[in-house]
């Protein structure tokens, strides 16, 4: 293992994730993947023209590239009758194909395999160093430190226009705000990220660089400023795990990261808090069991105002299970088929039935619905009612009113 | 050898069913994919065409076979599981649809990569041979490799041709075909799933990172030639047929050029003509009622 | 008597959030109806839940006092123009072909006699001099008439459209008006959902008005009163709104 290949995976990540979170949140992905692809011509041809792969040359190439990419994508949208996508697949396949026959062509004069292109060899680009206060450090680091301060500074002074331009690109543009320059240096951007990570890992693989850790950090945060953060964060802890399970199994780096990055979005889609699949099952779990509890206290609630003879504790094992547990907190007593309310259940089951009749009433007023279709919609509302909103409901259809069946709506517990 | 030897050599080792073969696969991409440009998801292709590389590379590592038919049996399985996997995310993460596409893409295609490397690292006999199947050569493919694509091929196209009508429906108003009780669900997977056939098929010729192109270019073009579907699809069938065969001939010809490349640039050369002489035509016509 | 289309308690959700509540809604004679309310109310929501294209989170919709499924082929539907692409390579006699096909059988392609419906239909709403033009060389309302075209080849006993007289020249729309009361002195149930009150006064027989809930419905007269407008439209859509919004999360409004 060796110190300054994962040094400068980690760097081209972070370069890679700060682009790619302005691509993401602006709707931008495929526009960057057809970037990564259609700089290739660009690359290609500042080398046979003297440059270095990471060089001032082949970013000048590749931002040149980039631009008639996205140049040339527009106009046949606009042209050929074509949507973006179709126009887009056109353009980026078209100069990718060209940069690889031109490698293809020149093989002998140009510094630069296939097997770049398609995932970089992190180790060369990491064997090629320039001495930097007396240390041999590599120039895909220079270069990279140099890219990603060049697209901070770039995006710090365009924060406000890009922040504009990705809530409400319309708006931003009626009020004045250059979304125009904004939108074009964030794809020129995009170039210069790519060239940076050019030799390691490739013009292919950029894209899982560029969408992968910005997608994963906006699943686990709101703020714009906490997903780049997250995704740089998340980009370089990738970059090192996988620069290492690469060396452990022997194989490409930028494939290893790749799928690192691949399962930290896997994680945040099962597992974040907001909007996450585990949460969000477990929250139905939760409602379920909330109104099952609630319905075993209306209906124990009910055969007390009917004297004792109404119907039974429902039926079904999640009630059974829901009563059990209300008898274990004190709230119901007695047998399991008949249970009846303690003092400590009663106003609970109260605010329940209060809620439903509330909700009968609001419908018979403002619905067009005969009253023996009152029952079911009252049945599922009543689980979601809070205090100020039946009070609101309370002051619309008059207070201490019955409900459409003609029973006493119970009055609010303090 | 001369370029004209090595003419002459393709044209002496069993070329004319090769060709046949990659041509069949041009033709039927391109009709197919026309549905994928008209419905506004050309791109969709792309994500299946890169991940069919772990599929090619797990096949091969868990058979230790290298008979295209193995390989592409693999390759199909992880394509649509890529699919699925976009569903997946679209229907259960606040992930954007275009965001998807590329996630998944980039981390198939990343794990692809390192499957490939990683066979080759340990020097497992026939592995640096996968590697043909990034940028496509059709060099190495056998009579049988040439008449299996060409099967799938002629299967898929008679399907999109017998189901033409209920095809349009979808791809034009989905919620009319609904409403009018076709299972629109079903015939949407279903055009997506000749897609990434097609997809699979062409990936020897074309290569996983290209491939797309052969999906997308030759109908982008043949939609600058005419305003009905029909013409349309003949029309793509024809670039993908002469695009196919002229890469496979170039790449022939010219030395370490591969045939993936070779094939787009053809298309792009006929997409590029298409849409010059509609400009002419409608310029020539300024009140030209193709022009919205 | 059974109505023709019926909905029983029909709630509908987008994810668990209700967009429309509890609708109740019969109709029982063939006659020129009008679903009225305004913007974000889900009238065109309420026409998808009775064809089935948006899954009901409650109730049932019955036509004929039978389910959806037994009787397509009788269910006649016009979405919203915006719905598709017009730049899609068809022309218009190839949108109107469309609405014969649910007669023909898988992979069937429409013959000579389903040409002769789809050209009369076309003729119908005065477009057949512009049957072979792409229909992105139409106009808005040209388009609409195509879409209507489309579906008279349905021929079906009920129709439903969605905004069909949005964006539309007043030419096209007394055409397609003169259509629809054509439709409905032929003994079919003509649905439109419509968001414009004063056309609505004199156009429909009878209308519902609906915002987010079913506000009043019959006659048109007596359901377009002030107070059931005022209703409508000063509606209660913030107290439904923040229930709503409290489903979609499963907790409790303030």
């Amino acid at each position: 293992m060796m110190v300054w290949p994962m040094v400068v995976a980690a760097v081209v990540s972070a370069v890679c994730a700060v682009v790619g979170t302005m691509l993401v949140v602006r709707r931008m992905s495929l526009l960057g993947d057809a970037i990564s692809h259609g700089v290739l011509p660009g690359i290609v041809v500042a080398v046979l023209a003297g440059g270095r792969p990471g060089g001032m040359l082949s970013t000048v190439g590749a931002v040149a590239a980039a631009m008639l990419t996205v140049w040339a994508a527009e106009a046949i949208r606009r042209r050929a009758r074509l949507s973006e996508d179709a126009a887009a697949g056109v353009v980026f396949t078209t100069f990718f194909a060209a940069g690889v026959v031109l490698i293809s062509l020149y093989a002998s004069r140009v510094d630069l395999d296939p097997g770049c292109v398609l995932h970089g060899i992190l180790e060369l680009a990491a064997a090629d160093t320039v001495p930097l206060l007396g240390v041999a450090v590599p120039r895909a680091v220079v270069n990279g430190l140099v890219a990603l301060a060049v697209v901070t500074v770039f995006l710090a002074a365009t924060w406000p226009a890009q922040l504009f331009a990705a809530f409400d690109a319309d708006a931003a543009r009626v009020v004045g705000v250059p979304v125009g320059f904004a939108t074009t240096g964030l794809l020129a951007m995009t170039a210069v990220a790519t060239v940076a990570s050019f030799e390691a890992v490739g013009a292919v693989l950029v894209v899982a660089m560029l969408v992968v850790p910005a997608a994963t950090a906006e699943l686990l945060f709101r703020s714009l400023g906490r997903v780049m953060a997250a995704a740089v964060a998340i980009a370089v802890a990738a970059a090192v795990a996988g620069y290492l399970a690469a060396w452990r199994w022997n194989t490409t780096a930028a494939g290893m990261i790749a799928i690192v990055l691949g399962l930290c979005y896997l994680v945040a889609v099962l597992a974040a808090a907001d909007g996450g699949v585990i949460p969000r099952l477990a929250g139905k779990g939760w409602l379920a069991w909330r109104v099952a509890c609630e319905d075993v206290l209306a209906a124990a609630w009910r055969r007390e105002e009917a004297g004792g003879n109404a119907a039974a504790t429902p039926a079904g094992l999640l009630f059974r299970l829901a009563g059990s547990w209300l008898r274990l907190r004190g709230k119901v007593e007695g047998p399991t088929d008949r249970l009846a309310l303690t003092d400590a259940g009663r106003g609970e089951a109260e605010t329940i039935v209060r809620s439903h009749r509330l909700w009968e009433a609001w419908l018979g007023r403002n619905v067009e619905l005969p009253v023996d279709h009152l029952h079911p919609p009252a049945e599922w509302v009543e689980h979601y009612l809070g205090a100020d909103v039946r009070r609101r409901i309370e002051e619309e259809v008059g207070p201490a009113s019955s409900d459409p069946h003609g029973r006493e709506i119970p009055t609010e517990r303090g | 050898m001369t370029p004209q030897e090595r003419l002459e050599s393709l044209l002496a080792h069993n070329t004319l069913v090769v060709a046949g073969g990659v041509a069949a696969v041009g033709v039927a991409a391109a009709v197919v994919g026309c549905f994928g440009v008209l419905r506004r998801r050309a791109l969709v292709g792309d994500a299946a065409a890169h991940a069919t590389l772990p599929g090619i590379a797990a096949a091969f590592a868990i058979t230790g076979r290298r008979e295209l038919w193995v390989l592409l049996a693999g390759a199909a399985v992880s394509a649509i599981a890529s699919l699925g996997a976009v569903t997946l995310i679209r229907r259960h993460s606040r992930t954007r649809d275009d965001a998807a596409t590329a996630i998944v893409l980039g981390v198939s295609y990343g794990a692809g990569i390192a499957a490939i490397s990683g066979l080759v690292a340990r020097g497992v006999s026939g592995s640096a041979g996968l590697e043909a199947f990034l940028l496509g050569s059709t060099a190495a493919l056998t009579l049988e490799d040439s008449l299996l694509v060409a099967v799938i091929s002629v299967a898929v196209l008679a399907v999109v041709l017998a189901g033409l009508k209920e095809a349009t429906l979808v791809a034009f108003d989905p919620a009319f075909a609904a409403a009018a009780g076709w299972p629109v669900g079903w015939i949407d997977a279903a055009l997506t799933a000749l897609t990434a056939s097609m997809v699979v098929a062409a990936v020897p010729t074309a290569g996983a990172v290209l491939v797309t192109a052969m999906v997308v270019i030759p109908p982008a073009a043949a939609r600058q030639w005419t305003d009905r579907l029909p013409p349309m699809l003949a029309v793509a069938g024809l670039v993908g047929f002469v695009s196919s065969l002229a890469g496979v001939v170039a790449s022939a010809v010219v030395p370490k050029l591969a045939t993936g490349p070779a094939v787009v640039l053809a298309s792009s050369a006929a997409f590029l003509v298409s849409l010059g002489v509609r400009l002419l035509r409608t310029s020539r016509r300024p009140s030209g009622m193709s022009e919205p | 008597m059974t109505a023709i289309v019926e909905l029983h308690d029909v709630t509908v959700a987008y994810g668990r959030r209700p967009v429309l509540w509890n609708v109740d809604l019969a109709i029982d004679e063939p006659c020129l109806y009008g679903i009225i309310g305004p913007n974000g109310a889900g009238k065109s929501t309420l026409v998808k839940a009775a064809l089935g294209l948006v899954p009901l989170s409650g109730g049932s919709v019955r036509f004929f006092g039978r389910p959806l499924d037994d009787v397509r082929g009788r269910v006649g539907y016009v979405p919203q123009r915006e719905s598709v692409d017009w730049d899609f390579p068809v022309s218009a006699i190839d949108v109107v072909l469309m609405g014969t096909f649910h007669r023909l059988s898988w992979f069937r392609r429409p013959g000579v006699r389903e040409r002769d419906t789809a050209m009369a239909c076309l003729d119908r709403v005065g477009l057949a001099d512009v049957a072979s033009r792409q229909i992105g060389g139409l106009s808005g309302g040209q388009q609409q008439r195509v879409f209507l075209a489309r579906a008279l080849a349905q021929e079906a006993d009920v129709y439903f459209l969605d905004e069909p007289m949005a964006g539309v020249d007043a030419k096209s729309q007394e055409r397609i008006l003169r259509v629809l009361s054509e439709l409905r002195d032929r003994g079919s149930l003509v649905v439109i959902v419509h968001h414009d009150l004063r056309t609505a006064a004199s156009w429909f027989d009878r209308v519902a008005l609906v915002d987010m809930r079913l506000v009043a419905a019959g006659a048109t007269a007596e359901v377009l009163s002030r107070e059931n407008l005022a209703r409508t439209y000063s509606g209660h859509l913030d107290l439904l709104d923040e229930i709503g919004r409290a489903m979609q999360t499963g907790r409790r409004t303030r």
